[in-house]
């Protein structure tokens, strides 16, 4: 899957009114500042895929949404355990320390974040585009990023050479970090780009 | 001196004792170790799907069928036999279950099954696995001696 700079430049585009709305729906969920980055368009081999989502066995907490619709895809929050657990004190309003490897409230509460956070991304994303797209349920894992990267691109039990995603890092002030990014299935891609008349 | 030589994802190396073979992150893919204990040269490759399905033009080193093939020859390469060859393997998770959907891809069990069968079909034992459940693994694998070590983020560290 080759792209033009052009076809890069409209993704990118997507991307920031896509990610800026589910970055202020978190800031507004956390009531704290959350800044994004310029999204980055990635359509690299997936052997490259690790160097951008960095330490394959470091611990994240990484919600899942499949998106549906006329332009299906997928969408993925990646958080380092740390910044999980914050943000599950700030929406709970306590310091308390819990397990976030087995507290199930804990867990229900950072898959309704995801939830809100993509669906403020896809209404941004279908009011840009015209194509009606809706978050499935959100799915919850707490483990090595590249694991969990690995089953979530290969669900399908195949895969393209080329993997095709749309690349926001988001932080927030204190300690929050997170990566969000957004995978056209293949035919997806030409909807969204031919929406947008390129 | 040993080194640790890192396997990346859909990739294949080979080396000599004393060094160290590792892959970081494995969840629905499988870490598949051969080495020949008394050369003591070994190989390692992480793959993520089960058959290439004839797809000769893409990485070798993504699909069980076609990186066992690759893998067995590099390390015969390097002065093992093939009759001397024992195999362990690691991975193959099902990182997450969705409620109220029976999971029909169980990508991570396909991989064990391809895995093994192709194993089989080359004539390496396989002298132990570490296989499924939903939790991601990191492997070390000694050429030498064959230990495989097993780490995981919350289901504890082992020697295989």
């Amino acid at each position: 899957m080759e792209i033009t700079q052009l076809q890069r430049d409209a993704l990118r585009e997507i991307g920031n009114i896509g990610s800026g709305h589910a970055a202020t729906a978190l800031s507004t969920l956390l009531q704290r500042r959350i800044d994004m980055s310029v999204p980055e368009v990635w359509a690299i081999s997936f052997e490259e895929v690790a160097s951008v989502i960095g330490q394959l066995d470091s611990p994240q907490a990484v919600i899942y949404v499949k998106v549906e619709g006329d332009a299906p895809g997928k969408a993925v929050f990646f958080f380092p355990v740390e910044s999980a657990e914050i943000m599950v004190q700030a929406l709970f309003g306590s310091k308390e320390s819990f397990n976030l490897f087995e507290d199930e409230m804990a867990q229900s509460a950072l898959k309704e974040v995801g939830n809100i956070m993509v669906s403020s991304f896809l209404i941004a994303l279908t009011q840009f585009s015209g194509i009606p797209l809706q978050p499935s349920v959100p799915a919850l894992a707490v483990d090595m990023a590249g694991a969990i990267l690995d089953a979530i691109l290969l669900e399908d039990g195949s895969l393209e050479d080329k993997v095709l995603f749309i690349d926001t890092q988001l932080s927030g002030i204190p300690q929050i970090e997170g990566q969000f990014i957004f995978l056209p299935n293949d035919g997806s891609l030409r909807k969204l780009l031919g929406a947008l008349g390129i | 001196m040993s080194n640790v030589i890192n396997v990346g994802m859909a990739d294949l190396k080979t080396t000599k004792a004393p060094n160290i073979l590792m892959t970081a992150g494995l969840g629905s893919c499988i870490g598949i170790c051969i080495h020949d204990p008394i050369v003591k040269v070994g190989g390692m490759a992480h793959i993520m799907l089960p058959s290439a399905n004839g797809n000769n033009g893409g990485n070798p080193a993504k699909y069980a069928d076609s990186a066992m093939e690759l893998l067995i020859s590099d390390i015969l390469r390097l002065g093992a036999q093939k009759s001397r060859l024992r195999a362990k393997i690691a991975g193959g998770a099902q990182m997450f279950s969705f409620p109220g959907k029976p999971p029909v891809l169980k990508i991570g069990d396909r991989n064990a099954e391809a895995v093994t069968e192709e194993l089989k079909r080359f004539g390496i034992p396989l002298v132990i696995s570490d296989v499924g459940g939903s939790f991601g693994r990191t492997i070390h694998f000694d050429v030498g001696t064959g230990d495989l070590k097993v780490r995981t983020i919350n289901h504890g560290e082992k020697v295989i």
